[in-house]
């Protein structure tokens, strides 16, 4: 791992909109210095999730420094659980935050763009599920 | 050796997502303890969800204050990112 590396961060939607446009959101709030990479839909650009495409994403999404995975919904969930226990030539650490989509990709970009390691990216994401808007 | 530093800044502009997320990723850089305090509410600076839920606006006073080896310098960085973030209207 380089000096420099940072956590990654890929986003698991059902919509390949929403997970770009949380994706860019993140990134302008968080300085655009962190890997943060959509995975959305399905291959055939319907509504739904792709182990192919979230397998992609992880490898893009690594610098040396581990990957955290953002779902969207639970369903998404079995689709990077299937992946992670199946597929070999993976990132590591790969860890699977249980946090608001929104609120916890800006967290966790935050986190990653200051220098935390994958604990912290982790933490910060599920410590999203407590902010409060209002 | 430790310390505790603290000063206050009346925000030129709101406080929106991109400087508090420019706000969180400096503080994260000091070892110190770092907060924010507008009126009653106050919220750790390494935060960026707890900086945008102070939901703080052009013209209220808020308060950095750090407790730590580096308080000095990480007040004085997070006051200048409010200084100039809020007044460009990002």
């Amino acid at each position: 791992m380089s000096l420099d590396a940072r956590v990654g961060i890929v986003l698991v939607s059902h919509s390949a909109e929403l997970a770009e446009g949380a994706a860019a959101l993140a990134a302008q709030i968080s300085g655009g210095i962190v890997a943060i990479i959509p995975a959305g839909g399905t291959d055939e650009g319907q509504l739904g999730t792709s182990a192919a495409k979230v397998q992609r994403a992880m490898k893009l999404a690594d610098s040396g420094a581990g990957v955290v995975i953002l779902p969207d919904l639970g369903s998404a969930v079995l689709t990077v659980r299937a992946l992670l226990g199946e597929a070999d030539d993976l990132p590591t650490p790969v860890e699977l935050a249980d946090a608001p989509f929104v609120e916890g990709v800006v967290a966790a970009t935050v986190a990653a763009a200051g220098g935390g390691n994958i604990e912290a990216v982790l933490a910060a994401a599920e410590e999203a599920r407590h902010a409060r808007k209002l | 050796m430790p310390g505790s530093y603290e000063q206050a800044i009346t925000l030129t502009g709101d406080l929106h997502a991109r400087p508090a997320g420019a706000l969180a990723v400096a503080a994260a850089k000091f070892s110190s303890a770092v907060s924010l305090t507008v009126g009653t509410s106050s919220a750790d600076a390494k935060s960026v969800l707890g900086v945008m839920g102070l939901g703080a606006t052009s013209g209220q006073d808020v308060t950095v204050a750090a407790h730590g080896s580096d308080a000095e310098e990480a007040v004085a960085a997070i006051l200048a990112i409010l200084a100039e973030a809020t007044s460009v209207g990002a």
